[in-house]
């Protein structure tokens, strides 16, 4: 009845690394000795997600991001614990799950590399048999949201990063699964093309499907999902609300300055209490909690005591975020895992 | 009419083919070396029943048909199947395979037979100009040309298990070059592409009898020349079937195992 459409209970997946001591002699021991360190991609995740539902999954590079998918999308077999999206068993059932799913990796594509666009397109038309119809219409749709109509004739190898990614994303959705996971899909796109594709997945969302998104830009989840699900050394740290995490974990803002003569760090920190400020008087940091102060603000009180020559303003990366949900003992830190 | 659950698996063999001649360069240039190679096979046998005496049975036009049956059966099935899957596998590309609504291995034949259409294709333009240049060869009676026939065909999927199952050792080494070279040598000998298994001493004979290489030249050739004839040949496609049977069981159960250890290393 109310079985949660991606359900996964206690999910670990060990990777045995070999161990080699340094140089030719350490390769050859390891011939006759093997020896293997085992290395806990994933330790125990339990994650549910209703049908509808767009969950964030971030964490640093290395956190288990991408295992998780792998293992959601049967992909990888789990070391132990259990999966089922759909009511099927992924590793086991590869072709049932493959008809319920669309994978987008942000780093490897589903296009042949030799040929034009729209022959992949029709690879998947037949290999997902989907009646030519309803293949002409979800087509014309993707081919205008993601303006892919110059595309279409273009092989592989010939697109940019950006018109890969938009190709991409319709070569997953062709056959319009019901969930859709999309593995760091905007790393290494400019502004705009993220901004496009930030908007296609937010209609792709309003429109019902299921959406689970690895990143660890926090960018990329803004409008698009409203519960985020934050995973460090294998481990669920956090899981809830987007805003809540955008509130309270993502409250911090660094404007950095360089003022066109050197200031007295004190004298600003005197203008500006509560905040941080770290640095050289030629160039410095201020740390401050956008709820106390805008960034207006802080700018005018720079610019109050000094001429600035040039600035910007760091919005909180993961890093941040992984650290303060540490800090805030919003959780305990996993035991063993490493900071 | 093709039936819906062949759809994806033709689809797939269409596309093979199709991407194959994005690759021409590469394509004529093995084409280039395999002809080199039966060009300089027949100039050396030529050369050695120049006597005009047969040498363990073979007289010169016999010969010259073992040989060109040999270059047909090496031009089926070229290891562009596993290449394209070793560098899958390496690179990690593998991942959207496993995400895909069809069977691997029954993927990857289906690949694999969209190359043999131009594969075959292209061997028959080369047979043509050897029977040109080096003069005609025996054609075998109807029932045996038919025993023929089976025999060729079922080098293609007897072969490609070969060729596969030696991609899916890439799970196991990490370098896959070493593996396909290792393989292209042994088959090459103990086919029988290279020399006739009679020519064999005792010990490598039984060898190349009991492993699955020999029904990937020898036995067509065997068949077409008529020196297996009969029950003799049936057997010998017989052997040929039971290891396609034994090596598709046996490359299942080893992908399955495979996936068990796979890791894919970053996004």
């Amino acid at each position: 009845m109310d079985e949660p459409l991606i359900r996964a209970r206690a999910l670990t997946k060990t990777f045995r690394r070999p161990d080699k001591g340094p140089g030719l002699a350490g390769s050859a021991r390891h011939l006759i000795t093997r020896k293997y360190t085992e290395h806990h991609a994933i330790d125990g995740i339990d994650l549910d997600v209703a049908a509808g539902e767009a969950v964030a999954y971030v964490g640093r590079n290395g956190a288990g991001k991408s295992t998780t998918v792998k293992l959601l999308t049967g992909i990888l077999v789990p070391s132990s614990g259990e999966v089922r999206v759909a009511g099927v068993v992924p590793h086991q059932d590869r072709i049932a799950n493959a008809r319920n799913i669309g994978v987008v990796f942000g780093q490897r594509t589903q296009l042949w590399w030799d040929l034009p666009v729209r022959e992949t397109f029709t690879l998947l038309r037949d290999m997902y048999r989907i009646p030519p119809e309803r293949y002409r219409a979800t087509l014309a749709r993707l081919t205008e949201v993601l303006d892919l109509g110059p595309l279409l004739p273009v092989t592989g190898r010939k697109l940019s990063l950006g018109q890969r990614m938009r190709a991409d994303l319709a070569a997953a959705l062709l056959h319009e699964p019901p969930i859709v996971y999309l593995d760091e899909p905007t790393i290494g796109l400019d502004i705009e093309v993220k901004d496009r594709v930030r908007e296609f997945l937010r209609d792709l969302v309003a429109n019902g499907t299921t959406v689970l998104l690895t990143t660890h830009d926090l960018g990329d989840i803004e409008d698009v999902c409203r519960r985020i699900v934050i995973v460090d050394g294998g481990r669920i740290i956090h899981d809830g609300p987007l805003a809540a995490v955008r509130d309270e974990l993502a409250r911090e803002r660094s404007m950095h300055v360089q003022p066109a003569v050197p200031v007295d760090l004190a004298a600003i920190r005197a203008a500006l209490p509560g905040t941080e400020v770290s640095g050289e008087p030629g160039e410095f940091s201020i740390r401050f909690d956008r709820f106390a102060y805008s960034a207006g603000q802080v700018a005018a009180a720079v610019m109050g005591l000094a001429e600035i020559r040039d600035f910007r303003i760091d919005e909180p990366g993961i890093e941040d975020v992984v650290r303060r949900v540490y800090e805030g003992g919003l959780v305990e830190s996993p035991t063993g895992a490493p900071a | 009419m093709p039936s819906v659950a062949m759809r994806p698996y033709l689809a797939i063999a269409r596309i093979s083919w199709r991407s194959a001649l994005a690759y021409r360069i590469p394509f004529v240039l093995s084409l280039c070396m395999m002809v080199f190679n039966l060009l300089a096979m027949l100039s050396l046998w030529r050369v050695l029943l120049a006597s005009g005496h047969p040498l363990a049975g073979f007289t010169w036009p016999e010969m010259r048909a073992y040989l060109l049956v040999s270059f047909v059966t090496g031009c089926l099935v070229s290891s562009f199947t596993d290449f394209t899957m070793a560098f899958r596998i390496q690179s990690g590309l593998v991942a959207l395979d496993l995400t895909q609504p069809v069977h691997y291995q029954r993927a990857r034949f289906a690949q694999c037979l969209g190359m043999t259409v131009l594969e075959s294709a292209t061997a028959a333009v080369v047979c043509g100009a050897a029977l040109a240049a080096f003069g005609a060869i025996p054609v075998p009676a109807l029932p045996q040309l038919a025993l023929f026939l089976v025999s060729l065909v079922a080098v293609v999927p007897l072969k490609f298990l070969i060729v596969y199952s030696s991609g899916l050792l890439c799970f196991w080494t990490h370098n896959y070059l070493g593996v396909s070279f290792a393989r292209a040598a042994v088959s090459a000998v103990l086919s029988g592409a290279l020399v006739p298994l009679v020519f064999f001493p005792g010990w490598l004979r039984i060898l190349a009898e009991v492993l699955p290489f020999q029904g990937i030249a020898s036995t067509p050739a065997l068949i077409y020349l008529g020196q297996a004839s009969g029950w003799d040949a049936v057997r010998l496609i017989g052997i040929q079937l039971l290891w396609i049977a034994v090596l598709w069981a046996g490359a299942s159960a080893a992908w399955n195992a495979a996936l068990r250890r796979l890791t894919i290393h970053g996004g």
